[in-house]
């Protein structure tokens, strides 16, 4: 349903070009939850905010193709792509204390995405609004849509945020770090919440995270971003049994296990991930890679069949 | 038994909020609530907890950040409650504290050797030369090279900036060192090399850590013991692997359940417990048990009388009045 | 929420006392100065001392004082000026409160349409020449002082300009109650306006646009576009309510004063005998009871003046209503 391909997305800044996404491709299929995991400065955030054309920076080039059901999204006019927001595609993001505008009630601002792409009264959009709460299992919806963003807690704005996300029946929802602000017995209310959800209404999710646990919770196809590219896409399965791309396989070793013997010493990935502006010519991770070799002085492609990684020793003939 | 290096002793800390005139008039925050704890030399107890439960305000009191509301804290055998200002300079440098955002406490015009040197100037007499010998030893000791001396926070990433933190509060040679969620704010592909460096560093110089984190993965990998909060007191105590492997306290056991941790090979489906709503107000704490409003094996004497800290035949501590 | 501000009014009614008493205390309890002296102004014969301290009763207590001062200025509102021979200070203040009020509300007004308008088109062509000209005239608005403008406008209306079409309707310069003359009061008053709103136009302007950028920075304005919500309504609805709280707290610090009494130079220039003007002259001749009055009356209105903006934002932040 979501098809992207070759997306390119640079910032011009004072310290030069920055290239923050290097020609990403991928597929998101109905009803299917995408993992996105990666570090600060992986692309995993910039790629969707491009799917949402939600990059209003002057100052950026987006080049590539995103497609929505076969709609083009990069050059449609603000217009159109705007009746697309929020009805076809809706974003959750990180921080749910600063996500919906201090002065407004929840009801009133779910109503307001109700009714900007529909043609119903703002009372059938207030008590539409109130069936969402009780789907996020509000307590109280009827009084809970009076109430104001600081009178809840973290965990009931990120529902509410949910609920308005879902109040048109997206086909996509977008999640970045819906859970990462939250204490880890509220995450796992969240991440419940939103598995039940895409259930219910059918919608793919693209869940985008920074930790390994929260992707091998929700996902069905997990999808590796390290300094604006993808190095691995897989099933999750394969990805945690069978990871590839010594990136993964890193990132999975470093993590303390919660369970069974304790390692005397963590493995580590020695340095740390590289800056936007110093894109080298060849693979962004060879120098912190423990296998790194001459052909990694070339970029690797994406290749394998199903089970793709972009790693010459993987795939010696890209 | 190693001998007890600290021990604070009932602690409690209330913030007040508010002012008589706002609306709900003048509420009392119960931060930590007759909190007792002993550390041991040589261990790194590991304080953990959802936000709101008063670790960080502990980690803080036991450095004397805060002023504690009651209690007593007994560092090295000597009662530092109520010291001053000027008493307590000499004690600070024997107890540290590192915290989660390495820039907020790094001045950004100073050059990296300078950050280093301050705690030798403030707290001791040695000359120029000494201290500057004593910042090469000490970037040495925290894998950094001797040339980013010279240069300023900004030029770093996040680990090793949070290595320039450990190096200044190691540099008096401390014995308790209290670290505030100290690779939370880090990379995941650093965080390891962040751990990995306090371990090294609590064998060679013998430090003692009080180690305050959300993150219960990383708490067990560095941890003697564990101190698991909720609500301002401590819930559960015990050696690392009883707290993970055989939990007595429903709240650590829900907690446990609750971090998504990846699938491994050959490891066994772990049994989820989700919780039901959010940790209640400490401005008002439910009555009896203070996890009785969300545990799921609540009875009704948990809602009239208040568990204490006890052994009960396991193996760790729990206060809770059907421990598991 | 009815709690909320009943409690502010309380407040209010708090400090308005505490000023009075510290405003007293300063004119009339300063040590080592004969306050019936200063009261019957230079030269004053024995007998007008004498009189003085009797009405002022100067001879009791101080706390005595400072009630029978309150009773005469608000109560039986006598209160005589000595200096100006008998001279009702109450009655000489509260004819000036409608040259003022009327003054200041409407360059209020004024200021606070075209201050939005501008800094709304300014925020949403940021960058563009909209921007660029709506910035640089507010720019200029705020670097021409109010006496230089008022002096120009008056020398353009009342006498290079007066007879042509473009300002023949211009009155002579004064004040005309809008009892007597509706029309003429508005007329009257239109010039001034201008030019009291001026300043005022391009420093809110200004103030506006940067909240309203920084409010377009917001994680909850991502939302809104999230949303699929335009940008008219993103920047109308939901950056300016949370900008205006900006706004409002710098409106009510200006307003409060200038009807205090700090649009004194417009009041002089255009003749208009408000409080400033009053309070000006009382200054030059040193009259005690006059100023007394004013004082009070000036921090009646900045207290009042902030009381109104606290009740505002009540309204406009739910957040201020707990707390």
């Amino acid at each position: 349903m979501l098809q992207v391909r070759d997306l390119c997305v640079s910032f011009r800044t004072e310290q030069g070009e920055a290239l923050a996404i290097d020609h990403v491709s991928f597929d998101v299929e109905e009803g299917e939850i995408l993992g996105v995991v990666g570090e600060s400065g992986s692309g995993k955030t910039v790629s969707l905010l491009a799917v949402m054309g939600l990059i209003n920076d002057p100052n950026a080039t987006i080049t590539g193709s995103i497609r929505l059901r076969g709609k083009e999204l990069v050059d449609m006019n603000p217009a159109q792509l705007r009746k697309l927001r929020g009805r076809e595609m809706a974003m959750i993001f990180q921080d749910p204390m600063t996500a919906l505008t201090p002065v407004y009630s929840i009801g009133e601002q779910i109503a307001e995405q109700i009714t900007t792409h529909n043609k119903i009264s703002k009372r059938a959009a207030l008590d539409r609004a109130v069936q969402l709460l009780a789907e996020v299992n509000f307590p109280n919806p009827e009084d809970a849509i009076h109430r104001f963003p600081h009178q809840l807690s973290g965990g009931m704005r990120q529902r509410a945020v949910i609920a308005m996300a879902l109040s048109n029946n997206p086909s996509l929802l977008i999640a970045d770090e819906p859970t990462t602000a939250l204490d880890c017995t509220v995450q796992m209310q969240i991440l419940d919440l939103v598995r039940r959800l895409q259930r219910d209404h059918k919608a793919a999710v693209v869940f985008i995270t920074h930790d390994m646990g929260v992707i091998s919770e929700l996902s069905d196809r997990v999808m590796v971003m390290y300094a604006g590219r993808i190095v691995e896409r897989a099933t999750k399965t394969e990805i945690f049994k069978h990871p590839q791309h010594p990136y993964t396989q890193a990132l999975l070793e470093t993590i303390p296990p919660l369970t069974g013997e304790k390692p005397d010493r963590l493995k580590v990935i020695p340095g740390s991930p590289p800056s936007l502006f110093k894109r080298g010519t060849g693979c962004a991770f060879a120098p912190r890679c423990k296998y790194r070799f001459e052909p990694c002085s070339k970029i690797p492609p994406l290749a394998g069949a199903v089970h793709k990684a972009a790693c010459f020793k993987v795939h010696p003939h890209g | 038994m190693a001998d007890v290096l600290y021990h604070a002793r009932n602690v409690s800390k209330r913030f007040k909020v508010g002012t008589r005139f706002s609306a709900q008039g003048l509420r009392t925050v119960h931060a930590v609530d007759d909190v007792s704890l002993e550390i041991k030399t040589g261990e790194t107890i590991g304080l953990v907890g959802e936000s709101g439960c008063g670790k960080s305000t502990l980690s803080r009191c036991l450095v004397r950040l805060y002023n504690i509301t009651d209690g007593a804290l007994i560092f090295d055998g000597a009662d530092i409650s109520h010291l001053g200002v000027r008493a307590m300079r000499p004690i600070r440098a024997k107890l540290q504290m590192v915290f989660q955002d390495p820039s907020a406490s790094l001045n950004p015009r100073r050059r990296v050797k300078d950050l280093i040197a301050e705690p030798f100037r403030i707290h001791t007499k040695l000359n120029r030369k000494e201290i500057a010998e004593k910042v090469a030893a000490l970037l040495n000791d925290v894998g950094l090279l001797p040339d980013h001396g010279e240069r300023y926070p900004h030029e770093f990433s996040g680990g090793q900036r949070q290595r320039i933190g450990v190096a200044r509060a190691i540099a008096l040679e401390p014995k308790l060192m209290v670290l505030d969620e100290p690779v939370s704010a880090l990379d995941v592909s650093v965080q390891a090399q962040i751990v990995n460096l306090l371990a090294d560093l609590q064998q060679k110089l013998g430090l003692t850590y009080v180690f305050v984190s959300h993150d219960l993965a990383v708490v067990r990998q560095v941890s003697t013991r564990i101190a698991v909060m909720y609500l301002g007191s401590i819930v559960e105590l015990g050696p690392a692997d009883h707290i993970f492997a055989q939990p007595r306290h429903p709240y650590t056991q829900a907690l446990i359940s609750a971090v998504p941790v990846p699938d491994r090979p050959g490891a066994t489906a772990r049994q989820r417990i989700i919780l039901q709503g959010d940790v209640p107000s400490p401005i008002n704490p439910p009555s009896g048990c203070r996890f009785h409003t969300r545990c799921p094996r609540v009875q009704d004497l948990c809602r009239v009388q208040r568990p204490v800290l006890e052994q009960k035949g396991g193996v760790s501590l729990a206060a809770c009045h059907f421990p598991l | 929420m009815i709690w909320a501000i009943l409690r502010r009014l309380g407040q209010m009614l708090f400090v308005l006392v505490g000023i009075s008493v510290m405003v007293f205390a300063i004119f009339f309890a300063t040590p080592g100065s004969d306050p019936a002296a200063r009261i019957a102004g230079r030269n004053a014969s024995p007998e007008v001392l004498e009189a003085v301290r009797k009405s002022f009763g100067f001879d009791q207590p101080f706390y005595m004082q400072y009630l029978l001062m309150m009773k005469r200025i608000f109560v039986t509102g006598d209160l005589t000026s000595f200096v100006n021979r008998g001279w009702k200070v109450v009655p000489a203040v509260i004819d000036t409160i409608p040259v003022t009020l009327s003054l200041v509300i409407g360059a209020a007004i004024l200021w606070v349409v075209f201050a939005v308008i501008i800094g709304v088109v300014a925020a949403a062509t940021r960058g563009r020449w909209p921007d660029k000209l709506l910035m640089v005239l507010g720019l200029i608005g705020i670097s021409m002082p109010v006496f230089w403008l008022g002096s120009v406008a008056n020398l353009l209306t009342q006498s290079r300009l007066k007879d042509t079409w473009m300002f023949s309707w211009v009155p002579p310069l004064g004040y005309v109650n809008f009892t007597d003359d509706p029309k003429g009061w508005f007329l009257a008053l239109v010039i001034p306006w201008i030019t009291l709103s001026i300043l005022y136009i391009g420093l809110y302007g200004r103030v506006l646009r940067a909240s309203l950028i920084e409010a377009m920075q917001e994680d909850y304005v991502r939302t809104a576009r999230a949303k699929g919500l335009s940008e008219t309504r993103i920047l109308l609805k939901h950056a300016l309510r949370t900008s205006l709280i900006n706004f409002v707290t710098l409106f009510g610090l200006d307003f409060g004063a200038l009807v205090g009494g700090s649009a004194l130079l417009t009041e002089v220039v255009f003749n208009l005998h408000g409080v400033g003007k009053l309070t000006y002259d009382a200054l030059l001749s040193l009259d005690l009871p006059i100023i007394m009055t004013t004082v009070l009356y000036a921090s009646f209105f900045v207290v009042i003046a902030n009381a109104l903006v606290d009740v505002a934002y009540i309204f406009l932040d739910p957040r201020v209503r707990e707390s």
